[in-house]
């Protein structure tokens, strides 16, 4: 019992880092109608800025989380405004191929830069837990989890109570009438973009927390966010979260009952069964 | 007159120059020797493919500058030709093919990792071109009769063979042990070498578990680790995975009486990452720099270490000292066959015997090398060798203690 206790555990902890990572897709997916590729690498990068920021200047990678998002917003706004905008209306293939394309320049960039050693960003804290009756929780674990929630928390006020978020949701939903209203559409999709990569950047800075960066964890991540966007629908951010908590608690209790190897199935399986009962996903609206 | 005169001057000009440029090549490629292999330069496993990368380029260099390979009374140079595979197993396949049927090198040298030693096997088996591979340990690479694949690097189903020697002579013996290994052609032969001889042993095995290559999540697996109380976890898989095994294990609070990994302990790499939860890590090497092992261009292991860092900048492990001694089989074998024809190199491998900087080479039926491996942990953030074939060498740090009280 105190194994499934523990067990459940890690998996709503690693879920939460989950959901995290696939914030910013799921944004990007669902306002700009692109499935960014490159996602995953922007993840990796974000995690080398956290590792530099705490290497060099001593900043602990939680409190270095507003300068990664700064950095990676700016970068994200001018990859939109510059490139992405010029196929944004261009059938998905296009971007797909775009940001595969910058994928690939990104993770081999880093390898020159970073070379392949792995990067682990090692705060006294990282290994210390906390006890809560018989389970036993990692404190960078759980201090990932809430920063999580937080930011998807925040996401979902600042995307349904503010001027900029609304303008967003509009422009997701009527371009036209959009306009009409006076949002500049170029600037509002560099401005989604951004916030995708920022998010991005964060989540790639808890992960290298808790996990390691190497300039090839890209593509793994790419995919492991894919699926939670599909599982958990890309309408809102609370759809993310429950995806990212179900696909953490799913591939934990198949790891302990039916083994190791089987939790990708799994994962993936569920991926088909939603894409097959609820195309929109489990919080996803039902056409 | 005279224009067209300068014309048909600086025709026979170009024609002349352009007859040396003939000439040079053809005088030396008789005269070289061009070595072809194809290593991950890029991609998840380049941190490992790199020290082939640097072995093959340091052993071909020395020999080189001591005046190459003694072929039939003559000097031959040696070239290397080499690919990225982008650690990409078919991308791999498609360029050793093209080595050795478009670039016409003379012999092969392998890349890192089973999985693509067994691949790129089956080229050097088809065009009948011998490769000496140093990065592939899996049995199933020579379980096949294959006639031109031979492997510098330790069996792999013997990669646990010394631990478990250590961990019957451990007080207390360990009262259980887990396995738990990647689901790739050498963490399974790893796996199926080591059941059989942790029943010999008379040790328990608690937890015998194969996980998915490339997982990153190891706390379901810890927490069973835990709570069946294991003594001596033994993990075969890739570095990436067991930096997160022991980051996680920390963070979870895990601390079994011993755990042991196949590989990143004999790395430098594995070290700095993890800093100082490094210690108490176990690991295996068939290669420690030591000065007893003598080699013929290099003086000895010692003097290949401080060579090897000076130029590179980072410490070789096995792997490298693996690879330097793929080059010098190659060489030794050339020159006891006076060829460097395909076929009679391939018999001379089959029959090679020397001392080298990695230890003494000589293949088995298979095309298999058999090394000893000595069991090594860190020690406050020092390699050390603690068991070997004569028995406990260093004292292990044994048992491990709680991360709080470390």
């Amino acid at each position: 019992m105190d194994l499934l206790a523990q067990v459940v555990a890690n998996g709503v902890l690693l879920g939460g880092l989950y959901a995290v990572m696939a914030l910013g897709l799921a944004l990007v997916w669902g306002v700009l109608n692109i499935v960014n590729l490159a996602h995953g690498a922007f993840i990796m990068l974000g995690g080398y800025a956290a590792w530099h920021l705490y290497r060099l200047a001593g900043i602990d990678p939680f409190a270095g989380l507003p300068i990664v998002a700064i950095v990676m917003f700016a970068a994200g706004y001018a990859i939109q405004r510059g490139l992405l905008n010029l196929v944004v209306r261009a059938p998905m293939f296009n971007t797909l191929l775009i940001t595969f394309g910058l994928e690939v320049v990104f993770t081999y960039c880093a390898q020159l830069a970073f070379s392949a050693d792995f990067r682990t960003i090692n705060p006294p804290y990282a290994g210390s837990n906390v006890a809560l009756g018989p389970v036993t929780l990692p404190v960078a674990r759980l201090a990932a989890f809430a920063v999580a929630l937080a930011l998807t928390v925040g996401m979902w006020l600042f995307l349904l109570h503010t001027r900029l978020g609304r303008a967003i949701r509009a422009t997701a939903q009527n371009l036209v009438a959009a306009r009409l209203y006076g949002v500049a559409p170029r600037h509002l999709y560099a401005v989604t973009f951004g916030l995708g990569v920022a998010l991005a950047g964060m989540s790639g800075a808890l992960y290298g927390t808790v996990s390691q960066v190497n300039p090839y964890i890209g593509a793994t991540l790419t995919a492991k966010s894919f699926a939670i966007s599909i599982i958990g629908g890309l309408d809102s951010p609370l759809g993310v979260i429950v995806g990212g908590l179900f696909l953490g608690i799913v591939e934990s209790l198949t790891t302990l009952y039916v083994g190791p190897t089987y939790a990708d199935v799994a994962s993936f399986g569920i991926l088909v069964l939603v894409l097959i009962v609820r195309p929109s996903g489990l919080l996803g609206r039902t056409a | 007159m005279s224009s067209r005169l300068r014309h048909a001057r600086s025709i026979a000009g170009a024609a002349a120059v352009l007859a040396a440029a003939l000439a040079i090549p053809a005088t030396v490629a008789a005269q070289e020797v061009v070595l072809g292999a194809s290593v991950q330069l890029t991609g998840p496993v380049a941190n490992t493919g790199r020290y082939y990368r640097d072995a093959y380029q340091i052993a071909i260099d020395k020999i080189n500058a001591a005046g190459g390979a003694k072929i039939g009374g003559q000097s031959h140079k040696l070239a290397l030709k080499l690919y990225d595979n982008q650690s990409d197993v078919n991308l791999s396949v498609r360029q050793y093919t093209q080595l050795v049927s478009q670039d016409k090198v003379t012999l092969l040298l392998g890349p890192f990792a089973s999985n693509f030693a067994l691949a790129d096997s089956a080229v050097s088996e088809k065009y009948k071109v011998p490769m000496v591979q140093g990065g592939g340990a899996s049995d199933q690479i020579f379980s096949r009769n294959f006639k031109y694949i031979f492997g510098t690097l330790a069996p792999a189903s013997n990669y646990f063979a010394s631990t478990i020697d250590m961990l019957k002579a451990l007080k207390p013996k360990p009262a259980s042990v887990a396995l738990l290994y990647a689901d790739d052609a050498f963490d399974v032969s790893v796996a199926d070498g080591t059941r059989p001889k942790l029943k010999e042993a008379g040790l328990t095995s608690a937890m015998d578990e194969r996980y998915s290559t490339n997982a990153t999540d190891f706390n379901s697996l810890l927490s069973q680790v835990k709570s069946k109380n294991v003594d001596a976890v033994l993990v075969a898989g890739h570095e990436t995975e067991i930096l997160n095994f022991v980051r996680q294990a920390k963070s979870l609070g895990v601390a079994p009486k011993m755990y042991s990994f196949t590989v990143g302990v004999p790395s430098e790499d594995f070290r700095k990452a993890l800093g100082k939860d490094a210690d108490y890590a176990f690991g295996m090497t068939a290669w420690l720099p030591s000065t007893s092992l003598k080699d013929r261009w290099f003086g000895d292991a010692e003097k290949f270490a401080a060579e090897y860092k000076a130029r590179f900048g980072y410490d070789p492990d096995y792997h490298a000292a693996s690879g330097v001694a793929d080059v010098e089989t190659l060489v030794q074998a050339m020159e006891d066959a006076s060829s460097t024809d395909p076929q009679k190199v391939r018999d001379a491998l089959a029959k090679v015997k020397f001392d080298s900087l990695y230890g003494p080479i000589a293949f088995n039926a298979h095309g298999q090398i058999d090394l000893p491996q000595v069991v090594i942990q860190v020690q406050n953030g020092k390699l050390a060798e603690v068991y070997g074939a004569k028995g406990i060498v260093t004292q292990p740090q044994y048992p491990m203690p709680a991360w709080s009280a470390r």
